[in-house]
């Protein structure tokens, strides 16, 4: 009896002393990124009642407008994208797009589209899906994840469940770049990526937080990285770098 | 030259009986019946995904499915001609050497541009529907990136469709009980009631890397056949009180046989073991009700293939199924 005693003793005063320990090591939730918008776009907001945020994201859909308008500039002499049997007339039809927008926007450099105010916008659109808030860290774990049997569905898996799967994804495009190898994403506007290289996805749930693009545009997170990715000719428009902090 | 080819003949001969002997199909095998296959997360290249397709194909000879359906991540890695080869043109060369058809969805690490691949047959297009039969039709999806725009071509598509069974495929399963995702509520919120609305049957999807047959939701069939290349062992949950039949031991793929309101379902492992079959038996044609909250369209039955299911739910374990199966 007293050895069972001593033993209980001692897992307490061992628990007790590892937790500050295990606090320490703990890294620190990383901050909310702060808004970061221009003085001129804060003059333009002043002067038309607007929120700052909202111009913002305008001036991203500007942006992507006039990058579009290039895309279909060069896709009138490039060879069209059609069903074929030929995975490398693929290729080459986004090849030769590639190269032909690369010729008309060849001064482009990071930030055209993605300027330092958008890049803060995206930052802070992304930061709640991919970092637990601080109400998701008191919010007690779910009983049950997901509905009952023929139930009404209940409102929303949380937060907590929906990062987890985030950061899951997120683990699992690691691991895919690390077992196919394939050539380094280089984050340069216009650059190719890499076809040997594994098209790392993104959730869903970050997905649903950002602007919409045209289909011929889609959002891919590139270890930290947002890029945005033209499908049709395979290349880097412009990134958000450490879009996940 | 002429020996190795008899030695890979003989081999062939020798495997073949082999694969077959392992099968015990319990489909019906009806005359002019609708035969298919699905597979999922199929992509790797790797020896999980030839012994699959070895194994889907060696089935054919007892079960001649017409085509089959791809519910997404058909790429994985690497884009590249040859990875289209490695990945999906070698694996299932001697299907589609027959003439099999697939009908592939794209997922969350598909690249967009495989929906101008021809033997993918997307038509070109993220999202699609074709009709191999009078009386069903395929509605395909793009589950990664779910717009407005897309959302109003399947409510247009479902719509307009008077085909008896809508059958919808997409990459995301919006009830799952994985460890790793689990449900896509988000998607949930956004297709349910456009299904619900139209009496879509049954859902056929992936991404998860296990075999799972949801308990029926708001008259839906939900089938996840998600290991047909990977596997993520041990990952289904078993407090979701979502399975009707789970498998995460091993890798798997579907078989299907659709004749008049019976929708006969089988799914199998690598090796040909059976883990799961039964019946979803379509209780009565559906008109479009705007405000319906739930379809007494869809039973399922677990028990027993060759017998048309009873009207009402059942989830009972299949007793035929392989002992390792999860009925979590």
């Amino acid at each position: 009896m007293n050895v069972i005693r001593l033993f209980g003793a001692c897992t307490l005063a061992c628990a007790i002393g590892a937790a500050p320990a295990a606090a320490q090591t703990r890294k620190p939730a990383p901050k909310p990124p702060k808004p970061q918008v221009s003085a001129a776009t804060r003059e333009k907001a002043a002067e038309t009642n607007a929120n700052p945020d909202a111009l913002v994201l305008a001036d991203f859909q500007k942006r992507i407008e006039a990058y579009m308008a290039i895309h279909k500039d060069a896709a009138k002499d490039s060879p069209p994208l059609k069903e074929t049997k030929n995975p490398g007339e693929i290729k080459s039809a986004q090849e030769a797009l590639g190269a032909r927008i690369r010729a008309l926007r060849a001064n482009a450099k990071a930030g055209d589209i993605m300027t330092p105010e958008i890049r803060n916008k995206f930052r802070r659109l992304m930061y709640p899906t991919v970092n637990p808030t601080a109400q998701d860290k008191l919010a007690p774990p779910s009983p049950v994840k997901d509905v009952p049997v023929q139930g009404t569905p209940v409102q929303g898996t949380s937060g907590k469940a929906v990062k987890a799967d985030v950061k899951e994804e997120l683990k699992e495009n690691a691991e895919e770049q690390k077992e196919e190898g394939g050539k380094p994403v280089v984050l340069k506007v216009n650059a190719m990526y890499p076809p040997d290289s594994p098209l790392p996805s993104t959730p869903p749930q970050v997905l649903v937080k950002l602007p919409k693009l045209p289909e011929q545009l889609e959002y891919r997170i590139v270890g930290k990285n947002l890029i945005i990715r033209d499908v049709e000719a395979n290349i880097i428009v412009d990134f958000v770098p450490n879009a996940i902090q | 030259m002429r020996r190795s080819f008899s030695f890979v003949l003989m081999l062939l001969v020798l495997a073949v009986p082999a694969l077959l002997a392992a099968q015990d199909l319990t489909l019906p095998m009806k005359k002019d019946s609708i035969k298919f296959a699905v597979i999922g997360d199929t992509g790797t290249g790797d020896k999980h995904q030839l012994a699959v397709a070895k194994q889907l194909a060696a089935t054919r000879a007892k079960f001649p499915f017409d085509f089959v359906v791809m519910v997404g991540d058909n790429i994985y890695g690497g884009n590249t001609a040859k990875d289209y080869d490695r990945k999906f043109a070698a694996p299932y060369k001697p299907l589609l050497d027959s003439g099999i058809k697939f009908y592939a969805a794209l997922g969350n690490h598909d690249d967009p541009s495989e929906r101008f691949y021809k033997p993918f047959n997307m038509n070109g297009e993220r999202y699609y529907s074709f009709k191999p039969a009078d009386g069903v039709r395929f509605f395909a999806l793009d589950s990664t990136y779910v717009d407005d725009k897309q959302t109003k071509w399947i409510d247009d598509q479902l719509k307009a469709s008077g085909s008896d069974w809508k059958i919808c495929f997409f990459h995301h399963p919006p009830y799952s009980s994985g460890e790793t995702h689990g449900s896509d509520e988000t998607l949930r919120t956004q297709l349910e009631p456009i299904f619900v609305k139209y009496g879509v049957n049954v859902v056929l999807t992936g991404h998860e890397h296990f075999y799972e047959r949801i308990k029926p939701q708001k008259g839906i069939a939900y089938f996840i056949t998600g290991s047909s290349a990977k596997l993520r062992e041990g990952n289904i949950r078993a407090t979701t009180e979502l399975t009707a039949k789970g498998f995460d031991t091993g890798y798997t793929f579907m078989l299907v046989e659709i004749s008049g309101d019976d929708f006969y379902y089988q799914a199998l492992t690598d090796d040909g073991k059976t883990v799961d079959s039964g019946n979803v038996h379509r209780v009565g044609k559906v008109e479009p009700t705007p405000n319906r909250s739930a379809q007494p369209v869809v039973a399922t039955s677990g028990k027993d293939a060759a017998k048309p299911a009873p009207a009402k739910p059942d989830v009972k374990p299949d007793p035929k199924a392989d002992p390792k199966t999860n009925g979590k």
